[in-house]
């Protein structure tokens, strides 16, 4: 099942999937790193990762 | 009470999931090497060690007020009869005291200062602060709030009605986890870690921030967790959270002190973050985030610096 999580940076809605929450991990330290010149904690990214549609 | 607390369901839930991925990941504060960090120390300047010993200092203190505060979440987890939380707790206490011991250690092999007299000498009162506009008051977030909401805490796990207990936990572990740990710490870490890949300096540092941010991830995400599971049987928890962000407030809106202290970061960058951090503990709570606060947060104007008088 693909994963997905929603960025809440002020002025950011974008949401990023993966195939799996290893990769939605690293997909999503890519998004905030580029986006926002910041990272994400895993567990942060994990406890807020939802079902997404498959990718 | 049952003398026996596992079953499949609490090994299957969330928090021991956590516990388990904490005892997975232990590390050692002095298997780290702080050589090149003490020789990174002799050839900055003198605005850079007073900028960045600013910070480490009071990360020096905030990790032994956290571990120092920890004990009545432990003591409400018990009254709560929630072995998991217990379970997980150990682990949380014990990495506190390892920051503290990380921040220790590197303050002595690489700044040469460790007795309390010598490191007090650079710690930033916040409570110097005024807000020039009179709208928001600066307090102590890890050494005023946390001890009173602590002592909160205590009283509702020694007077023994649940109810109160679990208003009290949510009260300390919105301080606690939500808003010190959650938010108004986590710009902080960034202006080491940017700064000192600015000044190609520290890498131990740098490192020792890497394994302690790995561990307040989970920090962070037990108390919001325990918060939702709390709030979702009762709603009536969330004004809480809301009530002690908002004692707060004026140390979310004001700018950190050390934004200004370390030149050539963009300062900017340290405010839109916190918007994410509060946001997404209250998603993790699962709570409506207070609109107001995050105006204010991102409102140029209120550019009040904490830890700096005005005028």
């Amino acid at each position: 099942m693909a994963r997905a999580w929603r960025c809440l940076e002020a002025g950011c809605d974008t949401v990023v999937t993966a195939e799996d929450d290893q990769q939605l991990i690293v997909a999503v330290n890519r998004h905030v790193g580029a986006a926002h010149d910041s990272f994400e904690l895993e567990d942060v990214i994990l406890d807020a990762a939802e079902d997404g549609p498959d990718t | 009470m049952s003398r026996f607390h596992f079953t499949r369901e609490l090994i299957e839930g969330p928090i021991y999931r956590k516990y388990e991925k904490a005892i997975r990941g232990v590390w050692n504060a002095k298997d780290l090497d702080y050589s090149q960090d003490a020789a990174d120390w002799q050839r900055i300047d003198d605005d850079q060690r007073r900028g960045l010993l600013g910070v480490t200092v009071r990360f020096l203190a905030g990790e032994q007020a956290v571990t120092d505060e920890l004990v009545p979440m432990l003591a409400a987890a018990h009254a709560l009869r929630r072995y998991d939380w217990t379970m997980f707790l150990s682990t949380f206490l014990v990495e506190e005291a390892k920051h503290s011991e990380f921040f220790m250690l590197w303050h002595d092999r690489v700044v040469g200062v460790l007795e309390p007299n010598d490191v007090a000498a650079h710690f930033l009162s916040r409570s110097v602060t005024v807000d020039p506009t009179g709208r928001f008051e600066v307090k102590d977030v890890l050494h005023e709030a946390l001890p009173r909401y602590g002592g909160l805490l205590m009283d509702a796990v020694r007077g023994g009605d649940e109810s109160l207990i679990e208003a009290a936990f949510v009260r300390f572990s919105a301080a606690y986890n939500g808003f010190a740990e959650g938010v108004l710490t986590m710009p902080s870490y960034e202006i080491v870690i940017d700064a000192t890949l600015m000044w190609d300096a520290f890498p131990t540092l740098r490192e020792g921030f890497r394994r302690i941010l790995v561990d307040e991830g989970r920090h962070i995400t037990f108390g919001t967790a325990a918060c939702r599971m709390l709030i979702e049987r009762n709603p009536g928890y969330e004004v809480l959270v809301h009530e002690v962000f908002d004692e707060y407030r004026g140390n979310l809106v004001g700018l950190v002190e050390y934004q200004r202290a370390v030149p050539g970061l963009d300062l900017q960058k340290y405010q839109t973050m916190k918007v994410r951090h509060y946001r997404n503990r209250c998603r993790e709570m699962g709570i409506t985030p207070d609109a107001t606060l995050i105006e204010q947060i991102l409102d140029p104007e209120i550019d009040f610096v904490v830890g700096v008088e005005a005028g």
